[in-house]
């Protein structure tokens, strides 16, 4: 009994510890490869405040500000060998009365940009994860899905304050940000600052614009959380 | 009985373990009054430890952490010190002892640490004596003793008692004084066989036969008596 | 190897051994607590609410002090709601307001609707308050462990009772 439970536990000890180390070094091997991430131009194409409810069977009226927005980044350096995914995501922040701070964020638009080691888990149709997959031709990395070009995007999730009053609302500006999802390791978000290897994410504000006033037109059956 | 417990002769441990447990038998069969000090200082360190620990278990428990956290904060900051302190006192003022008494006649006290190294079949036994009697400042004395355990246990893993204990007598001279015939058993054997540990198979299995330990060879009177204190013990 | 419980001390100091093992466990934890200033600084996931991000069995780093900057949007936090038990592991994706009374909406990446329907009655926003920490780790599978000793409590007593009989029984 003896000599077994020892060995197990030697084993088991030595697995641990060889799994630990390899997974340290994974991680630690993010901060060796160059992070030069880019956004070429962020501006809104159309913007547009609506009057709604925030669901169905609420008495309640909102105001909801519908932003269309152009982008044109490339994110492409973030992907290396331990990334799982980036995640991109555009907010609209604003300033609330007597504060000079952006006290106020939305998310506006977001995307899951799988690398194609976990496209396998991406929560898709089974065609459009076939076309996923053969899209990145075999490869392990494929930053190419780093770059992004969209033009008069949608809006994902409308937004409003909850104060149910948005319209004319001045400085809005839009950001661009991203998180890269480690498959072993820390999260890391864009950064405002230079790091080592990894450079600030430059330009990703848009100029500031005001929302126009209310547009007489009741979108309330679909709101919050449409889908594109 | 204690030496029918047959152990794996292949486990350093057990081997090491079985030899301190008979080390400090051997001791108190002799009327050694062992001192528990640096045990008692052990378990007390590491039972407030665990006390703490699990004070700090029940007041999170009940009152949850944000309530407590400045309390658990400084528990787990006492718990440290203990627990470091409880680390110096095993590796730097026990140092492996397993035995620390006096002498019968109260004039040595003695201190007995052993150890094994990995993959070597050897008790490595330190002593340090101290003279009590010596009056202008204390007289120290360190002995040590490395013996294959080859010597006191038997192929299928049993402990024979009296050549381990000869190896005590004989190596420390405060346990010798004491126990006189262990001490001159081995000088004997030793003259005539010329051998460290000269057993025949034979007095071997006559011992793991015995059973009762007025059959040990040439155990006198006493010797038998002590040996039954030590197999109850 | 019983008879070393012979004395009493040496079975105090093999009683000892175990209670130490588990208490330097415990305190390890909350020590990790104490830092993190998190009741629950590592976290197991339980559902798939982020995937692809995080599966069922990952571990999760949980970091709940805010040195440089405010938990804000983007941040993916766990936090608990009144009246039930199990935390959640979300993105916060609005926040209006600053400090400990500004308003926070999370939602799963991988949900299609935002949290509001997880809340209690009549909460529409988390406060800073109920955020147990943002997570800043991530080790994968490891946490399936504890998913295995929750849904089967017998493998629990049988690795305490297992782990309790080696540390009794064996000496070092």
């Amino acid at each position: 009994m003896y000599s077994s439970v020892v060995r197990l536990q030697n084993t088991f000890g030595f697995f641990t510890t060889v799994a630990f180390v390899v997974a340290s070094l994974v991680s630690l091997s993010d901060f060796l490869s160059a992070r030069t991430p880019t956004v070429d131009l962020l501006k809104t194409t159309s913007l547009q405040v609506v009057k709604g409810r925030p669901h169905y069977y609420s008495s309640k009226k909102e105001e909801y500000a519908i932003i269309k927005f152009s982008l044109d980044a490339d994110l492409s350096s973030l992907f290396t060998w331990n990334t799982k995914q980036v995640f991109v995501y555009v907010t609209a922040e604003w300033p609330s009365l007597g504060s000079q701070n952006n006290t106020n964020q939305a998310v506006i638009w977001d995307k899951i940009i799988t690398a194609p080691s976990s496209d396998h888990l991406a929560n898709i149709g089974p065609i459009e994860r076939k076309r996923l997959k053969k899209s990145a031709g075999g490869k392990p990395i494929d930053p190419s899905r780093g770059k992004l070009q969209l033009k008069n995007q949608r809006y994902k999730y409308q937004i409003t304050h909850p104060s149910g009053r948005i319209a004319s609302q001045e400085d809005v500006v839009l950001k661009l940000h991203y998180n890269v999802q480690p498959w072993v390791g820390i999260l890391t978000w864009n950064q405002e600052q230079t790091w080592g290897k990894w450079q600030a994410l430059k330009g990703a504000a848009s100029k500031k614009f005001a929302l126009p006033a209310l547009k007489k037109k009741d979108e309330g059956k679909k709101n919050k959380t449409t889908r594109t | 009985m204690a030496s029918q417990e047959k152990i794996t002769v292949y486990n350093l441990a057990d081997l090491k373990n079985t030899s301190d447990d008979a080390l400090t038998n051997y001791l108190t069969s002799l009327k050694f009054t062992q001192s528990h000090r640096l045990t008692d200082v052990r378990l007390a360190l590491g039972y407030s430890a665990f006390l703490l620990s699990a004070a700090c278990f029940l007041w999170d428990y009940k009152l949850g952490f944000e309530s407590t956290k400045y309390l658990t904060a400084a528990a787990v900051a006492v718990y440290t010190i203990l627990n470091s302190a409880l680390t110096f006192w095993i590796f730097y003022v026990e140092k492996g002892t397993v035995y620390e008494g006096t002498s019968p006649s109260k004039s040595t006290k003695i201190k007995v640490s052993t150890k094994t190294n990995k993959n070597e079949p050897v008790y490595h036994v330190t002593v340090e004596v101290e003279d009590l009697k010596s009056k202008g400042g204390k007289k120290r004395d360190v002995l040590t003793i490395s013996r294959p355990f080859a010597d006191w246990f038997d192929a299928a893993g049993r402990f024979v008692a009296q050549p381990f204990q000869t190896a005590l007598a004989t190596g420390v001279p405060a346990i010798g004084e004491v126990d006189v015939k262990r001490v001159a058993a081995v000088t004997k054997k030793e003259e005539v066989g010329g051998a460290a540990a000269g057993y025949t198979p034979e007095l071997l299995e006559a011992l793991a036969n015995a059973g009762a330990v007025g059959g040990e060879g040439d155990a006198s009177g006493i010797d038998a008596k002590k040996g039954g204190k030590r197999r109850k013990a | 190897m019983l008879s070393s419980l012979g004395s009493p001390r040496q079975a105090a100091a093999q009683l000892m051994n175990f209670g130490l093992i588990l208490s330097t466990a415990f305190m390890m934890w909350k020590g990790l607590s104490v830092i993190t200033d998190s009741p629950s600084p590592i976290v197991v996931v339980l559902s798939g609410s982020m995937e692809p991000a995080f599966q069922r069995g990952d571990l999760l780093l949980l970091w709940n002090r805010n040195v440089i900057e405010e938990t804000s949007v983007g941040e993916i936090v766990v936090y608990n709601v009144q009246g039930k038990d199990i935390p959640i592991v979300h993105r916060i994706i609005r926040k209006f307001g600053t400090g400990p009374e500004a308003k926070l909406l999370t939602k799963g990446d991988n949900n299609p609707a935002d949290d509001t329907e997880l809340y209690a009655a009549g909460q529409d926003y988390l406060n800073r308050k109920d955020i147990i920490g943002s997570v800043v780790g991530y080790i994968p599978f490891v946490g399936y462990v504890t998913i295995m000793l929750s849904e089967h409590p017998w493998m629990k007593t049988a690795m305490l009772g297992i782990m309790g009989l080696v540390v009794v029984l064996q000496r070092e």
